[in-house]
């Protein structure tokens, strides 16, 4: 299908605003369930006997949960779509059987990681089970909703050479992999050890001491994703939004040729400078850790 | 952890190998026993994995399965593409170039790269076997054939093959990754195995509804029972093994 | 049968070019600053995720910009495919990375710092005095960011390459099967090739790197290269020889 350059934006725009969804509801759903990187510690704690109330949801890493439950929604979305469903509905109804999936394989690993570590008397307790299991799949289901919506747009009205699964799945990868690198951070490096000090990294010795006690009562994920929803979340979103947004855009006004490419690079370099300037204004603003004498400063 | 097995290594892939080819050959008629004689080879490549990711891989279980499809899907794709007048032998060509394929995989991940592990070698060599005849098994069991025209013409182009590669994936390293521990137990982590691979079947059943029609909904449904019945399973093994399952509390003292 | 005889030059060229795209995926990967779980805790330098993961998600990405190029030009040429695959893929990794920074930066509070070497050698920035306590660095640093940009852009190159070396036998080909879904085989063989060929140098570099500064850079790449290039090499063989056994 042939747009103008008016509609083609608007239909970026939508695309791009999808893919924030995305990526921000993404990043939270793993932290209900301290999926990926972060769980290494919500696993290793019981080990040093910090036994807790926090979901295991070790299912993979980010990438390919998500992209496993996207493509599972992009495929059922194809069935109703070739039997003359609506898309609108189609999408909603695959990105719910995607995200039950989804929430059959938290149970299991949550089930099968606890179970696997009776030596620390680590307790499975089915509270926990019974309502941040849903909580997960809510989650995953806008985030299936929104990549599914956007490999539709992709497919159906740009014209992609791709299925709808594959791109679903493509995303799915996409998604989890700037959640990972970017909305984790925040959770395993600050929520975890909330105790203590701001401003420093996870000393070794402090590993797998995570915090177990909440603002009140004893810690579970839904504390965690209530934090995490302040900042890991959102910066998340822009992640993958600006990903969506900056991949298309310049061949979207340009055309297809170098010099859409040759501004693709441009914002490359741009964000890196970008990253130089905060990198700068940190190291202004924080300071050293260690004076000039390697004497630790009283602060530190 | 590898001395309490039940099931001996030998066994369960003469198992798999011949329970999965013979489900692949059925497909024409049955389409649902290519897809059972699949999870069959889904519990093998789990077993592989159980026994190779248990010393540690550097980096995270899931790569393993990845890998394994990975190489599955090329080897799978020239197995039943290079038979051409042949089709009879497709299946048990992609199976021995899948296996072939990850045996110098691993010869080059022991040797070259270093991984020193001791059953790199052989663990490698099943887990793309197990890849090829889990693709080849979910592919046909949604194509209803494992001619490679009709093979192509049905999963490719509606995606499909994406469902498999990723579910594929997804049911081999799920059993040990989720079960990763210091008790871990085979007899729970197959038991997963099983009810991983009929959730895959199901999806596979109502993608297959696209081209096969009701065959796909059979698929479907022995999918679901199949999942019901080993998911309970998998449940009664972790009220077993569980320190202690419990509706709520707070956390035990421990000396910390 | 015979124009698809491996020793045609045209056909070895084909398969020389997926095992060099299988290579430059792995090269790529070294480049990638991956920190593993402890990025994620601000234990180590890098992102904090895995290996595989984040080559994987920026490649792909590349992919997605690469066959849209190659649809939308007609007789599109291959660098100009191969660099709309880099930009995807670069355009992802330097997103995720910036705000992986700011979540660095101003979620956790600590400047960035690598434990590998005293300055930054594109910054020339002082290191070890930015270090918290017990840890092994923390955040991206320019250098880690810069190698992170170059490891997406060969990742994303590779990647793009098999698409682009695939897609043309393909669709060439006579049979209507494979020519009519050729942009589905040849977008799935990529993305297996891919995901090959991004596992094999995670297992090589144990699963965090940081960059090009890093000592391991030096210490694992020859092995992973050679490991790399033979896998691809006989996936490519394979993958060409699908097209002429029909």
């Amino acid at each position: 299908m042939v747009l103008d350059l008016t509609m083609s934006l608007a239909v970026l725009s939508l695309m791009g605003v999808l893919a924030t969804i995305a990526g921000a509801l993404e990043d939270l759903e793993s932290d209900v369930g301290s999926q990926s990187n972060p769980n290494s510690q919500v696993q290793l704690a019981p080990q040093m006997s910090f036994l807790h109330r926090i979901y295991n949801k070790a299912i993979s890493g980010e990438p390919v949960s998500n992209g496993f439950s996207a493509v599972v929604s992009g495929i059922v979305t194809v069935v109703l779509l070739d039997s003359n469903v609506y898309a609108i509905t189609s999408i909603a109804i695959g990105a719910l059987v995607g995200a039950l999936i989804l929430g059959i394989f938290a149970t299991t690993s949550f089930a099968g990681r606890v179970s696997s570590m009776t030596r620390f008397k680590q307790p499975l307790y089915m509270d926990i089970m019974r309502y941040t299991t849903p909580t997960i799949i809510a989650h995953n289901f806008i985030m299936n909703f929104c990549l599914v919506a956007l490999a539709y747009i992709q497919y159906a009205i740009l014209g992609h050479p791709f299925s709808i699964p594959f791109l679903a799945l493509i995303w799915g990868i996409a998604a989890g992999a700037v959640g990972s690198s970017v909305g984790d951070v925040h959770y395993g490096a600050e929520r975890q050890f909330q105790n203590s000090e701001f401003g420093a990294g996870l000393n070794t010795s402090l590993s797998g001491q995570i915090v177990r006690k909440a603002e009140s009562g004893l810690r579970n994920s839904i504390d965690n994703v209530w934090f995490c929803a302040k900042f890991g979340g959102p910066a998340t979103g822009i992640g993958l939004g600006l990903t969506v947004v900056l991949s298309n855009w310049p061949t979207t006004v340009i055309g297809y040729n170098w010099t859409a490419v040759l501004v693709g690079f441009g914002i490359v370099v741009l964000m890196a400078i970008i990253h130089r300037i905060v990198e700068v204004n940190i190291r202004n603003a924080y300071g050293p850790y260690k004076d000039h004498n390697g004497k630790e400063e009283a602060a530190a | 952890m590898a001395d309490e097995s039940l099931i001996k290594r030998n066994k369960l892939i003469i198992i798999a190998v011949v329970s999965g080819l013979s489900g692949i050959y059925l497909s024409p008629y049955f389409p649902a026993l290519a897809a059972i004689g699949a999870i069959v080879a889904v519990v093998w490549g789990a077993d592989a994995i159980r026994r190779v990711a248990a010393y540690g891989l550097g980096t995270g279980v899931p790569s393993i399965g990845q890998l394994a499809l990975g190489m599955g899907i090329v080897a799978s794709m020239f197995g039943l593409a290079i038979v051409g007048s042949v089709p009879l032998a497709g299946p048990v060509v992609a199976l021995v170039t899948a296996s072939v394929f990850g045996l110098i995989t691993g010869l080059f991940a022991q040797h070259v790269i270093k991984m020193n592990i001791p059953v790199m070698i052989s663990g490698m060599t099943e887990i793309a076997a197990a890849g090829s005849l889990i693709i080849v098994g979910f592919g046909s069991a949604a194509a209803g054939s494992y001619v490679f025209g009709t093979f192509v013409q049905n999963i490719f182009s509606s995606g499909i093959v994406l469902v498999i590669f990723w579910m594929g994936a997804m049911s081999i390293l799920h059993p040990f990754n989720a079960t990763l521990g210091p008790d871990e137990k085979q007899k729970r982590t197959l038991f997963l195995a099983v009810s991983t691979g009929a959730v895959t079947m199901t999806i596979i059943g109502v993608a297959a509804t696209m081209i096969l029609g009701s065959a796909g909904i059979i698929t479907m449904v022995i999918g679901i029972v199949l999942w019901l019945v080993f998911y309970k399973k998998f449940w009664d093994e972790v009220y077993k093994d569980a320190a202690s399952v419990v509706g709520t509390g707070l956390i035990p003292k421990t000396e910390a | 049968m015979a124009e698809f005889l491996l020793l045609d030059p045209s056909m070895l060229m084909n398969v020389l070019l997926i095992a060099i795209s299988g290579t430059l995926i792995c090269i790529g990967v070294h480049f990638v600053p991956v920190g593993g779980a402890p990025a994620a805790m601000a234990q180590a330098t890098g992102i904090g995720t895995g290996t595989v993961e984040l080559a994987a998600g920026s490649g792909l990405v590349g992919l997605v910009t690469a066959s849209y190029m190659y649809a939308n030009v007609p007789d599109a040429s291959m660098a100009l495919v191969l660099a709309a695959g880099a930009m995807g893929s670069m355009i992802l990794i330097a997103s995720a990375m910036l705000l992986g920074g700011l979540v660095y930066a101003y979620g956790v509070g600590v400047p960035f710092a690598s434990a590998q070497v005293k300055r930054d050698p594109i910054t020339g920035d002082t290191q070890e005095d930015y270090m918290s306590k017990g840890t092994q660095g923390h955040g991206i640093p320019t250098v880690s960011y810069v190698s992170g940009l170059i490891g997406a852009a060969l990742g994303g190159t590779g990647g793009s390459l098999i698409y682009f070396v695939l897609i043309g036998l393909y669709s060439g080909v006579s049979s209507a099967v494979i020519s009519s879904n050729a942009a589905a085989i040849a977008g799935m063989f990529a993305m297996g090739v891919y995901y090959v060929n991004a596992v094999i140098p995670s297992y090589g570099v144990g699963g965090t790197i940081e960059g090009f500064h890093d000592r391991k850079f030096k210490r694992v790449l020859p092995k992973d290269t050679l490991t790399s290039f033979i896998i691809s090499l006989i996936a490519g063989i394979l993958a060409i020889l699908i097209a002429g056994g029909m």
